[in-house]
C-alpha cells in the first residue's frame, strides 16, 4: 500500500495526524516535540502564498488558536494549532518564502515546531491512517472542495 | 442571476425569526431617517448602477421597508443586499429616501447575526477586511497577483513578480510599501485598535469569520500591550 492517498489529487500522507476540520497535520518527532503544518488542501484554497507569519519562539498556544497567519492575494486566514503547547522552533523558510508551503506542505513548507503540553488528551480529536482520509473524502465531497492543483516542483 | 422573490426558498425560516430582523432593523436609530415613505417613481433604480448589471432594484428595498412586509424583507436580507455598491445615487429620490441607507443597516443586521448568506457574501474580502483592521489601509499592492486578477491580462504576472521596483518607481516615499498602500503611523494604528475595541466592531467579525476574529485579534491585543494598553477583544 502506498504511504499516501489522494482525493481529488490531494495528497495525504497516511503517517500524519490531521485535523481534518482545521485543514493542519502534526508530526511527532522523537524528541517528543511535533511539527505542525497546513494540509495539501489548505494549500490549495488559499492559492499561492504571499505572507506566512508563525508565532514567535516562546509563544504558548491552546488547541485551536492560530500559530500562524498566512495570507495570499485576496484571502487570509490561520493556521489552527491542533495541540496545546510551546512554539519552541519556528521554519524561517516559509517567512522569507511561503510559497514553500505550496511547493512542500508537509516536507518543507512544515511551519512551527511545538512542545506539547498535554498530548494524550489532544491526540484524541485527531485522525491518522485511512480514518483520516476517510474523514478528509467526507468533507471535500460534502464541501465540493475544489480538486488540488499543483505547483511545478511539488514534493510530498 | 434572476432575483426569486417568491419567498419559498426560506419557507423553512420562522416567521418570528424573520420578523425579529426586521424589528432590529427599524429600530435602528437612522431608519426613520432613511425612510419617509415611497412614491415608487423609480428614479432611484434609474440612478443606480447595480441595477444596470444585477437583478437588483434599490426601489424594491424602500417598497419592502414601507410596506412591512417581512417575508419579502427577509428574502432581500439574504439575496439582493449584497448586490448594492452603497454608492448612494439613490440618494437623489426626491421624497428623501435612502434605499442606500437601508441596506447599510440590513447588512449590519446580516452581519451581527452571522446570517449564513453574510458569511457567503464576505467570503471573498477576507484580507480587505484584515488589511483595513490590522493597517488602516484598505488594499495593498501585493493583491495585484495573475491568480487573483486574469483579467488585467499577461503583464500582472511580471509587475506582481517584481513588485518591489515598480513601487520603488513612484516617487513618494510613502509609496513604496509593498503590503499596506502607504506606510501607517503607529499612533494611528493604535487609536484605530481602540476605536475597533470600543465600538464593537471586533464582535461583529467574530460572528461572520471567527478565524479572521483570532488572528485579528493576536495582532490588535500584542501591539495594544507593547503599548500600555490592557485590552482583551474577548
Amino acid at each position: 500500500m502506498s504511504d499516501n492517498l489522494e482525493v481529488r489529487g490531494c495528497v495525504l500522507p497516511l503517517s500524519l495526524h490531521y485535523s481534518v476540520g482545521d485543514h493542519t497535520w502534526i508530526r511527532l518527532e522523537d524528541d517528543g516535540t511535533a511539527l505542525i503544518g497546513m494540509t495539501d488542501v489548505a494549500q490549495n484554497l488559499a492559492g499561492p502564498l504571499l505572507h506566512a507569519k508563525p508565532k514567535k519562539v516562546g509563544a504558548t498556544r491552546k488547541k485551536g488558536k492560530p500559530v500562524a497567519t498566512v495570507e495570499s492575494s485576496k484571502w487570509v486566514g490561520p493556521v489552527k494549532s491542533p495541540i496545546s503547547g510551546e512554539v519552541v522552533a519556528v521554519n524561517e523558510d516559509v517567512k522569507t518564502d511561503p510559497t514553500v508551503i505550496n511547493r512542500s506542505p508537509y516536507k518543507q513548507g512544515w511551519i512551527v515546531r511545538m512542545q506539547p503540553s498535554d498530548l494524550a488528551a489532544d491526540m484524541d480529536g485527531l485522525l491518522t491512517g485511512q480514518a483520516a482520509v476517510d474523514a478528509y473524502r467526507e468533507r471535500i465531497e460534502s464541501e465540493d472542495i475544489k480538486a488540488c492543483e499543483h505547483v511545478d516542483g511539488f514534493e510530498i | 442571476m434572476a432575483l426569486d422573490l417568491s419567498g419559498r426558498q426560506y419557507a423553512h425560516v420562522d416567521y418570528d425569526e424573520k420578523e425579529r430582523l426586521f424589528e432590529e432593523v427599524k429600530g435602528d436609530l437612522r431608519y426613520d431617517e432613511y425612510l419617509y415613505g415611497c412614491y415608487e417613481c423609480g428614479i432611484c433604480v434609474a440612478a443606480c448602477p447595480s441595477a444596470r448589471f444585477y437583478d437588483f432594484s434599490p426601489r424594491k428595498i424602500a417598497q419592502t421597508m414601507a410596506r412591512e412586509d417581512v417575508d419579502l424583507f427577509y428574502t432581500l436580507l439574504n439575496d439582493s443586499v449584497w448586490d448594492c455598491s452603497q454608492c448612494f445615487s439613490c440618494d437623489v429620490c426626491p421624497r428623501k429616501n435612502s434605499p442606500g441607507g437601508l441596506i447599510t443597516l440590513m447588512r449590519e443586521v446580516a452581519v451581527k447575526n452571522g446570517l449564513a448568506s453574510a458569511q457567503e457574501a464576505l467570503e471573498g474580502y477576507g484580507r480587505v477586511v484584515y488589511k483595513i483592521m490590522a493597517t488602516g489601509t484598505q488594499v495593498s499592492p501585493d493583491m495585484l497577483q495573475a491568480n487573483a486578477f486574469p483579467d488585467w491580462g499577461p503583464h500582472v504576472k511580471d509587475i506582481a513578480e517584481n513588485l518591489e521596483y515598480w513601487r520603488k518607481a513612484l516617487p513618494p516615499e510613502s509609496m513604496n510599501t509593498t503590503e499596506t498602500s502607504w506606510q501607517v503611523d503607529d499612533k494611528t494604528i493604535i487609536e484605530l485598535y481602540l476605536i475597533w475595541h470600543m465600538t464593537g466592531v471586533m464582535d461583529m467579525i467574530k460572528e461572520v469569520d471567527e478565524g479572521l476574529f483570532m488572528i485579528l485579534q493576536d495582532v490588535m491585543e500584542e501591539k495594544l500591550e507593547d503599548a500600555g494598553y490592557d485590552v482583551s477583544f474577548d
